[in-house]
């Protein structure tokens, strides 16, 4: 009823009103606009990462002096293993093996300059590996033992050693062709066999040189001496590698891993913190926004006291008299949820245009979860100030 | 019935009073003798009484907020003496507070009703600037926008002159048989308004 409105609107503070809708945006904005940008992040961080392919970190203990002297072992003990196989993220552990054996290569024949180098063999499961290779496969029938190599000694190689020795750089396929022998060395003068080798594949995962692993079990079956040493290192699998308790972890034990694949998880943690101040921050300033809100219409309310009490004289319910608040009410609620959105969304655009600056993939429409947590909220601070105006309105009527 | 416990008089002190719709009552007394009480108590602003008031047959203490709200509608309409008018609206604006929820009558008959009173002309004029008198008549005519059984009239023509008041009075007693309504009227002194066979001395 227009005279119903005509009367009560009347004694609004457009001061107080506006400080409250302002307030409440301003939290509103802060808030969406923190969400919507950390989930962006979020995704981009994990861009490069399929749900389906887990990130795989080999970690090793820092190494120390006591190592060099030859105080303290650098390797992983079984209790320290099973306690890394309890940790959540890790999905799947496995220690490296390595060879209990002296292993010489050299290289023999016309094309190839002849070379004779001390080698290590370190081998783990198959599924651990990046490198797929049909060749891949221990045949004790053919004698030919595969390698896979890190790629960072081919680049070490080909961009550091070669140009400054006018040596010629080698491709991946040249260096796969080239044979080279391999001497297994067990116990006692003269007791060792030679073996062919050939480097199948190339390892960005795995900075060791490995076999596979049903053959170094075998040969140190059959050559190995050496005392059981811990492993040196360790890889385990994580399908979540942005966890941040992975980082945590690390960093209490005292462990050591290739840092450029953890950084997401650290990034997370800062994007974490960052996150939980401004959500923070936007829930102080909601929470004010919404008292003023609160006292605002209460204010408002108790001006008009005298008509509301004469218009419940006249016959109206309370119900009646409060709805005019009700829909000032949802008037600025509505107006804070349309405004909010939009500021949001033109923030998210913005991002989205420098992110794309940087080529990065960043969603410009704001995520559903903004919208749910809009809504939730507006909702909350609806309900709750509707039912201060009822509750007031009702305390007037008789 | 009315039942009061209070001070001596006509009202307060009988063990008990009967108000029968359709007849008019005039309740005489000088100031503070609890004429607006009466009425407050009645119309359910009151309840800072000992007793029991019945309306129909049930207990005035036992209806809730929605039903008072539908007898201010539909039972019990009061002119106070305060008037309760709302002085940023129009005297047009006040009556229609009223009728817009009732719809009892037509706008031409609002008309009518003011061109009796001598106020059409300040019909579009806010009700603030009007006189007491204007208000008064203003305020009659928003009390008759409504189906009743009894009105409640407080001391409503204390600010016009003995002719307005007649023809007001008159359009009240015709306004109240066409509902067979009763009338409670109040008055500091003898009115001397005809056809009243009801006086209540408080």
């Amino acid at each position: 009823m227009r005279l119903l409105y005509q009367i009560l609107w009347k004694d609004h503070s457009r001061v107080h009103l506006l400080g409250a809708f302002l307030g409440t945006l301003a939290g509103f904005v802060l808030l969406l606009a923190g969400i919507q940008f950390y989930m962006d992040l979020k995704a981009v961080l994990s861009e490069n990462r399929d749900l389906l392919d887990p990130e795989y970190i080999v970690i090793n203990k820092k190494v120390n002096i006591g190592n060099t002297l030859g105080l303290t072992g650098g390797g992983f003990s079984e209790e320290e293993i099973a306690e890394i196989k309890a940790q959540p993220f890790a999905d799947q552990v496995a220690a490296f093996n390595s060879n209990k054996f002296p292993v010489q290569a050299y290289t023999e024949g016309e094309q190839v300059p002849n070379f004779i180098t001390d080698l290590f063999f370190e081998a783990i499961p198959d599924e651990f590996i990046d490198v797929k290779s049909e060749d891949w496969k221990w045949d004790p029938e053919k004698g030919t033992i595969p390698v896979i190599i890190p790629q960072d000694y081919l680049n070490l190689y080909n961009f550091g050693f070669a140009p400054s020795q006018g040596l010629p750089q080698i491709p991946k396929g040249v260096l796969s062709m080239i044979n080279f022998k391999l001497r297994l060395q067990g116990q006692g003068r003269g007791n060792y066999d030679d073996y062919n080798g050939r480097i199948v594949g190339f390892s960005n995962r795995v900075s060791s040189i490995l076999v596979p692993l049903d053959f170094l079990e075998w040969a140190n079956e059959k050559y190995g001496y050496f005392e059981k040493n811990d492993p040196s290192q360790i890889i385990l699998v994580s399908k979540d590698p942005t966890d941040p308790s992975i980082i945590r972890f690390l960093e209490e034990r005292n462990y050591d891993t290739i840092r450029e694949k953890l950084k997401s998880s650290r990034m997370n943690i800062i994007l974490k913190f960052v996150l939980s101040f401004l959500v923070l921050v936007a829930a102080i300033i909601i929470g004010l926004a919404f008292l003023v809100f609160l006292l605002s219409l209460q204010l408002m309310i108790s001006r008009s006291s005298e008509k509301i009490r004469r218009l419940n004289k006249l016959g109206f319910h309370y119900r009646e008299i409060s709805r005019p608040y009700i829909l000032l009410l949802f008037l600025l609620m509505a107006g804070i949820t349309g405004l909010s959105l939009l500021l949001t969304s033109i923030l998210a655009g913005q991002l989205h245009q420098t992110a794309e600056a940087w080529s990065l993939d960043i969603s410009s429409s704001l995520h559903g979860v903004i919208y749910g947590t809009a809504l939730g909220l507006i909702l909350l601070i609806t309900a709750s100030n509707v039912a201060a105006i009822l509750i007031s309105t009702k305390k007037l009527c008789k | 019935m009315l039942e009061q416990d209070t001070s001596g008089s006509e009202v307060w002190e009988a063990e008990s009073l009967l108000l029968e719709q359709g007849k008019p009552y005039v309740v005489e007394a000088p100031s503070g003798r609890g004429k607006t009480s009466l009425l407050s108590v009645i119309y359910g602003i009151r309840t800072d009484y000992q007793g029991l008031v019945y309306l129909d047959d049930r207990d005035l203490s036992s209806f809730s907020s929605k039903e008072w709200s539908k007898i201010r509608k539909n039972k019990l309409s009061f002119i106070f003496q305060g008037l309760e008018l709302f002085d940023e609206l129009t005297a047009m604006e006040n009556i229609q507070l009223k009728n817009r929820i009732t719809a009892y009558h037509s706008d031409e008959r609002i008309m009518e009703m003011a061109r009796l009173l001598g106020i059409d002309p300040f019909l579009q004029r806010k009700a603030g600037i009007l006189s007491f008198g204007q208000q008064q008549r203003v305020a009659i005519i928003r009390a008759l926008c409504q189906p009743f059984n009894f009105l409640l009239a407080d001391e409503c023509f204390s600010h016009m002159d003995r002719e307005n008041s007649l023809t007001a009075y008159k359009l009240i007693r015709e306004e109240c048989e066409a509902r067979e309504a009763g009338l409670i009227l109040t008055s500091l002194n003898e009115t001397g308004l005809p056809n009243i066979d009801h006086s209540l001395k408080l």
